[in-house]
């Protein structure tokens, strides 16, 4: 009993850090319709940040995990940058393939400059602590506290995100843009501006994921973001891409179908079962388990 | 038309014979020195299974337009077949050793075999995936390419310890596939010519009713569909052709190479096999033309070389020294400089032609003079 | 069909042009070209060359073995070089890939030099060691440990101990500290650590130790382990061997196994080294007491040549040395030996006085001579994690110089 809730815990925490990137991409995905291969690097850069701007917060007195704040900003200022240098005048020019390519090869640069960059360099780094460790005992097996907060702060943004999208007036003007673009410039709306936001808040979104990630796994290193974004992506697919509550549900679907694998199948096919996974709901229901199944117009 | 056939066969034929006619002598006068022996012949290997690689991606992504980034799984799966088969074979008693004539034979069934291995993965990869489209379909074969890594690791006859350590090595290079110096070099001509005989097939398929059904899909598939193509069939077919070649350069591969590490043909590997650096020599060759991908598959290796090993990149200084450090970091420039700027690629969809080259040469000279023109009656007009 | 055929002809034609232009280039502008023999000597300068991984996910390793080559150069060049002759070091870099060591190999050797010090990474050295009997260049690998690696009769030697070694002082060990059971958590994507784990199986076998509970993980970029300790608490073990590197040990690895509830010993190998730069600040550290790991030395060790070696490293590069420096500055000073012995740069002439195993060296790692295969018979220093909970250091445990009978 105990192994099962053991695997249960482990799986909740690397669910729930998924879950919180896989939301970052499903609101660019939705808006965009691009499949932004850099946000797992975006972490990275804001897990970097976080390091270095550290010693900053501390000598003002303040708690590590405000180095957030500066992660967030950096983080959106990069996402920000990236949609208007690269994205947008190949949305205005080429075809979605090119798009995608170009999305490749923008989380290549990003991984690989940050390997050059002699001050970052190849050599991963280990942070400091974050948040006090210590968490409560569930017959036997400890949950920790951070876990804990990262569902917490997970929830959180869902929602928030969600009512942002329902309830306002930018929320609103992103839902139309990702319904039909021409048509809402017909409306009034300001597509490139909304577009930006989109970005901005989805990389911002990945500067949290980042501090959550590092206080529960805490070393940054330059190809952190690949695997990790790889993962989001099955997890917001799986869930229903562009569907915020979909990226929650399938972010702590792939952590736990992860952690039983590792638990009770084998430990070294954990990847293999998540992919599987992955391939045998987009075969039975290619929308995601929240999506809706739009048709295509001809 | 029948006599223009003829004569672009005889053309052709008469120039083939040529350059392997002067490939041989070449190899006789150079063959003792070293250059030759470390240098040439290595880096021929080497351009052959990536000319395959490159050539083969481009039937996926530039005729069929769908991305797939699971190449280098294909790649694997021959390279370990090949290998496997050729220890079989030794342990088995087919052959004795390299000079013997029935090692010939096993060489060509490996890669046979390895092509074919590949191929049916290629299959069974293609029939689920290929029912997506777009993002979802480079994320699936993405994922298909870490599976087949992943599952190669843990069979107990490959993986870590069949073929990278060093007795199995050691058994790879003396007893099966592995060529060392000398013997790559006697069988380099087996190299380039099954990248020919391989870039021929590729050229039929995209001359044939196949290659106008893919393009067709590639413009607009919903229409093609409703033009009686049998989408799904062709795009299977595209699928599992061009995994048959990634397995035949995993051969390649294989014998050029005395160990097998699926390290090598991981997604964060950082050399050449990565999957995204095929795509990149598609890319900047030009999607849909098999001419661009074999001249920039070329370029790429020489590139890369050079940012290896070439003397003028260790005086380089400062922030270029260290970004030559990093080739990937190379290479993604190069691939978001040209899809922003040139996203055809060099040759666009440009087929080259020898038989046709003087009437190429006069069409673009006319295009030229036409533009002049054009321009002059422009500037007359203001 | 005709169009076909003319592309291909063309690309015959520009595969050989291209290539025969791209190597040229090199070779042209690279040393002095030397037809048929590999030696690299005139009368004023010996050149060595190294491979090492420069970039890639190891590349702190490559730079350990540049400096250390730097400093032990630096200094035998200050004494008057080997035989007179000053001594240059020509780098290659193999990016922790197998093709592209062998290509670096190819390079080196095109460019007449015979002597090589190089790769660092077991899977690396193997894709050149054929390649080095059959050049006849003489192949020294400071940090190699899988077992094939060397054979009698070629032209490869290391300068460190094998991995059937290293696995087995763990499991002697385990004997020697009580334990009849004991686990294993290994990576089985990694030669290194998949090496490990079968020569400490096939030791425990000997000495009678049973193996109750083997756990692995996918690849080295796994970030939680916790399941597979918390088998190893469920299978009741106190020892548990985890052959993994400094980059996963100190962040993720020792603080899960405690908190799955695994309050045994953990022991590693010499990728352990340089883990108390890779641990969670403010976290408590007490976790890493009772982690142990067998090295190719210490760089506490109070013996006079490993302090004269640590201080003068320290002073150049300012920083300690790891156990891959220590090793790659004996390899240096083991062709230094060797060259002097054989009188000459010839790489059959030094392959024969490495091979010699009445030759006795000594170095950072200890004294030691070479077996027949090439492998050197030496001890390994068995270190230990010890923290108050702040701050993790290294306390030497042991040396281990033969493995005890069964």
């Amino acid at each position: 009993m105990s192994t099962f809730i053991q695997t249960l815990i482990v799986g909740l925490r690397l669910g729930s850090i998924y879950a919180l990137v896989a939301l970052g991409y499903t609101m660019v995905y939705g808006i965009i319709r691009l499949i932004n291969f850099a946000h797992g690097d975006f972490l990275m850069v804001g897990g970097y940040t976080m390091i270095f701007t550290i010693p900053v917060t501390l000598a003002l007195g303040l708690p590590a995990w405000s180095s957030v704040v500066f992660a967030i900003l950096i983080c959106a200022v990069v996402g920000v940058s990236t949609e208007l240098v690269a994205y947008r005048p190949i949305r205005k020019r080429g075809t979605s393939m090119t798009a995608l390519i170009t999305a490749i090869a923008v989380s290549l640069l990003l991984e690989n400059l940050a390997q050059a960059i002699p001050a970052i360099g190849p050599n991963p780094v280990v942070a400091s602590q974050f948040f006090s460790t210590g968490g409560f005992s569930v017959s036997g097996v400890t949950m920790e506290w951070t876990t804990v907060y990262t569902i917490v702060i997970s929830a959180v943004v869902m929602v928030v995100l969600y009512q942002f999208t329902q309830k306002t007036k930018l929320g609103r003007a992103m839902r139309c843009v990702s319904e039909d673009k021409e048509a809402s410039i017909l409306m009034g709306i300001n597509v490139n501006n909304t577009i930006v936001l989109t970005f901005a808040i989805g990389s911002g979104l990945s500067a949290v994921a980042a501090l959550m990630y590092l206080a529960q796994y805490p070393k940054v290193y330059t190809t952190m973001g690949a695997l990790l974004g790889l993962k989001a992506f099955v997890a917001a697919v799986l869930g229903g891409i562009g569907v915020i509550p979909g990226a929650m549900l399938g972010g702590l679907i792939i952590g736990l179908v992860e952690s039983f694998t590792t638990s009770y199948v084998s430990s070294s096919m954990a990847d293999t079962f998540v992919f599987l996974i992955l391939i045998v709901v987009l075969i039975l229901k290619p929308a995601g388990i929240l999506g809706k199944n739009v048709g295509e117009k001809v | 038309m029948k006599n223009r056939t003829a004569k672009g066969y005889i053309i052709n034929t008469v120039v083939i014979a040529a350059v392997l006619i002067g490939f041989s002598v070449l190899k006789g006068s150079l063959g003792g020195s070293q250059t030759f022996k470390l240098i040439l012949v290595p880096s021929l290997w080497q351009c052959c299974y990536l000319i395959i690689l490159a050539a083969s991606l481009n039937l996926v992504l530039g005729f069929l337009g769908q991305l797939s980034l699971g190449h280098c799984g294909f790649m694997a799966i021959g390279a370990y077949a090949a290998a496997l088969i050729s220890l079989a074979c030794e342990r088995a008693g087919v052959f004795a050793d390299k000079s013997s004539p029935a090692f010939f034979l096993v060489l060509i069934g490996c890669i046979l075999a390895a092509g074919i291995l590949a191929a049916l993965v290629g299959l069974l990869v293609g029939i689920p995936a290929l029912r997506l489209k777009g993002d979802y379909l480079a994320i699936i074969t993405l994922g298909f390419g870490m599976i087949i890594v992943n599952i190669i690791n843990n069979l107990p006859f490959a993986g870590q310890e069949g073929l990278s350590m060093g007795s199995a090595s050691a058994s790879l290079y003396k007893n099966g596939l592995g060529f060392g110096t000398a013997s790559k070099v006697t069988f380099v001509w087996v190299a380039i010519i099954v990248t020919l005989v391989c870039l021929v097939m590729m050229f039929m398929f995209i001359r044939s009713k196949y290659g106008r059904a893919i393009r067709a899909i590639r413009e607009d598939e919903i229409a093609a569909s409703a033009s009686g193509i049998n989408t799904s069939y062709y795009k299977i077919f595209t699928f599992t052709y061009s995994a048959f070649f990634a397995g035949v350069a995993g051969a390649l591969y294989a014998c050029a190479n005395a160990t097998l590490s699926t390290s090598s043909f991981a997604f964060t590997n950082g050399g050449i096999l990565n999957s995204t650096f095929i795509v990149v020599m598609v890319v900047l060759g030009g999607m849909g033309s098999l001419t661009g991908s074999i001249i920039s598959a070329i370029i790429m290796f020489i590139l890369n070389y050079q940012i290896k090993n070439g003397l003028w990149v260790k005086s380089l200084t400062g922030f270029l020294g260290g970004m030559f450090a990093y080739p990937m970091l190379v290479y993604a420039i190069i691939l978001i400089v040209v899809i922003m700027f040139r996203p055809m690629g060099i040759f666009g969809t440009y087929e080259f032609s020898l038989l046709n080259i003087s009437r190429d040469i006069k069409n673009y000279r006319a295009k030229k003079a036409l533009q002049k023109a054009g321009k002059k009656e422009a500037d007359a007009n203001e | 069909m005709n169009k076909k055929l003319a592309c291909l002809l063309l690309a015959a034609c520009m595969l050989v042009s291209l290539a025969a232009c791209g190597s040229g280039a090199s070779t042209t502008s690279a040393a002095p070209e030397a037809s048929g023999d590999a030696g690299a000597a005139t009368g004023e300068e010996i050149t060595i060359g190294t491979i090492s991984p420069n970039t890639g996910s190891l590349a702190a390793y490559g730079a350990a073995v540049t400096t250390a080559v730097d400093l032990a150069v630096e200094q035998i060049n200050a004494a008057g070089g080997i035989n007179g002759s000053q001594v240059k070091i020509v780098n290659a870099d193999d990016q922790f890939d197998p093709t592209e060591c062998l290509n670096a190999f190819n390079s080196l050797v095109s460019q007449g030099i015979g002597l090589i010090l190089g790769s660092v990474t077991s899977g690396c050295t193997s894709a050149i060691t054929d390649a080095a009997n059959e050049e006849q260049v003489c192949l020294l690998t400071p940090s190699a440990t899988a077992d094939s690696i060397t054979t009698a009769d070629d032209y490869v030697f290391r300068a460190c101990y094998a991995d059937s070694f290293q696995g087995a002082i763990a499991a002697a060990y385990a004997k020697q500290s009580g334990y009849t059971e004991v686990g294993v958590v290994y990576c089985a994507a990694d030669t290194y650590s998949k090496g490990l784990y079968d020569s400490f199986n096939a030791a425990c076998e000997k000495y009678g130790v049973t193996v109750k509970a083997v756990e692995s993980t996918a690849s080295l970029d796994v970030q939680d382990y916790t399941n597979q300790f918390a088998s190893m608490v469920k299978a009741g073990v106190q020892f548990v061997y985890a052959p993994y590197y400094y980059d996963v040990i100190g962040p993720y690895i020792v603080t899960q196994a405690r908190a799955a509830g695994y309050k045994g010993i953990i022991m590693g190998a010499d990728g352990y080294d340089t883990t108390p730069d890779y641990v969670v600040d403010g976290a408590d550290l007490s976790v890493f007491n009772d982690v142990y790991y067998t090295n190719h030395y210490d760089p506490s060790d109070t013996s006079e040549t490993v302090q004269a070696f640590v201080k003068a490293y320290e002073a150049k590069f300012g920083s300690t040395p790891n156990a891959i420096s220590a090793l790659a500055y004996d390899a240096v000073y083991m062709y230094k030996q060797a060259i002097e012995t054989a009188g000459s740069v010839d790489p059959t002439a030094v392959r024969d006085a490495l091979a010699d195993t009445t030759a006795v060296y000594t170095g950072v790692t200890g004294t030691f001579s070479l077996d027949s295969t090439g492998t050197p018979a030496k001890g390994a220093s068995i270190i230990s994690f010890t923290s108050d909970g702040t701050k993790v250091t290294t306390k030497f445990v042991d040396v281990v110089k033969e493995l005890p009978a069964a």
